[in-house]
């Protein structure tokens, strides 16, 4: 009788143990897919500047016909 | 807001390379690669045409589309970039490009790819822009230094225009007002959709 519920013990403890190696996350991170992943850009940033624009704007104009 | 296109004006392009040697060099591309190339349409026959083609940074992009990384965004301006980070070299990229822009270095052992290169429309990358890892991965960024890409301010012709659409759109047509024939925008109705 004392040998089965020992049994019972260790065979109850294993079954925990190993069925908590199942143990799955819930918080998982979800990405829609299509939806960029990396790292921001700082030229987005850089692109939004009035002055910078204006820059490039009449550097890109010189490229009309003399 | 401004939206970035390339023009390669067939009647202007004598097949000099120059756009893809300037290419080259402003982003120390690697052996096997070639961003930009020029391709000749009946080479050797009378009237035959050159053009420059790269990436063309295309309105509704089919490499991200397809990318299983999601690798792909786009600039406020229309430039379509990518993260080497998350580039796995699939490859899905080539195949989806109706350009051939998106190149892969061959140099590795058992045909592994290597992560995709592309035109940047010399904007670089996510990378801090001007950082020295920026210029390893995807070379210079002319644009966050207010230039133009290097393959077309370096066209000797000014056959290959870049900028702002409709300024590129502007200079073609004046440019096709004093020519005879119809205007030829190599690439853009696939790129920018049919009313481009």
């Amino acid at each position: 009788m004392k040998f089965r519920s020992a049994l019972l013990a260790v065979g109850a403890l294993a079954l925990t143990v190993g069925l908590s190696g199942c143990y799955e996350s819930s918080d998982v991170t979800r990405f829609e897919p299509g939806e960029y992943k990396g790292a921001d850009d700082p030229l987005l940033a850089k692109l939004e500047d009035p002055e910078f624009r204006a820059e490039l704007d009449s550097r890109f104009d010189g490229q009309r016909d003399r | 807001m401004a939206r970035m296109k390339f023009l390669c004006d067939a009647d202007r392009c004598i097949e000099c390379n120059g756009c893809v040697t300037a290419c080259k060099n402003a982003n120390d591309v690697p052996w096997g690669v070639n961003r930009r190339r020029v391709i000749t349409l009946n080479d050797g026959l009378p009237g035959e045409k050159s053009i420059s083609v790269a990436c063309m940074h295309c309105t509704d992009a089919p490499c991200a589309a397809v990318c299983p990384t999601d690798c792909f965004y786009t600039t406020t301006d229309g430039i379509v970039l990518h993260d080497k980070d998350l580039c796995i070299g699939c490859g899905y990229c080539f195949y989806a490009c109706p350009f051939g822009a998106p190149q892969f270095p061959t140099t590795q052992a058992f045909g592994v790819r290597g992560k995709m290169d592309k035109c940047t429309f010399c904007a670089g990358g996510p990378d801090e822009p001007g950082s020295a890892s920026e210029y390893q991965k995807y070379g210079a960024n002319r644009i966050a230094d207010g230039k133009l890409p290097a393959c077309a301010e370096m066209c000797a012709t000014k056959a290959l225009l870049a900028g702002d659409g409709d300024l590129v759109a502007d200079i073609y047509r004046n440019r096709m007002m004093s020519r005879d024939g119809r205007p030829q925008t190599w690439g853009w109705a696939k790129a920018y959709g049919a009313g481009a």
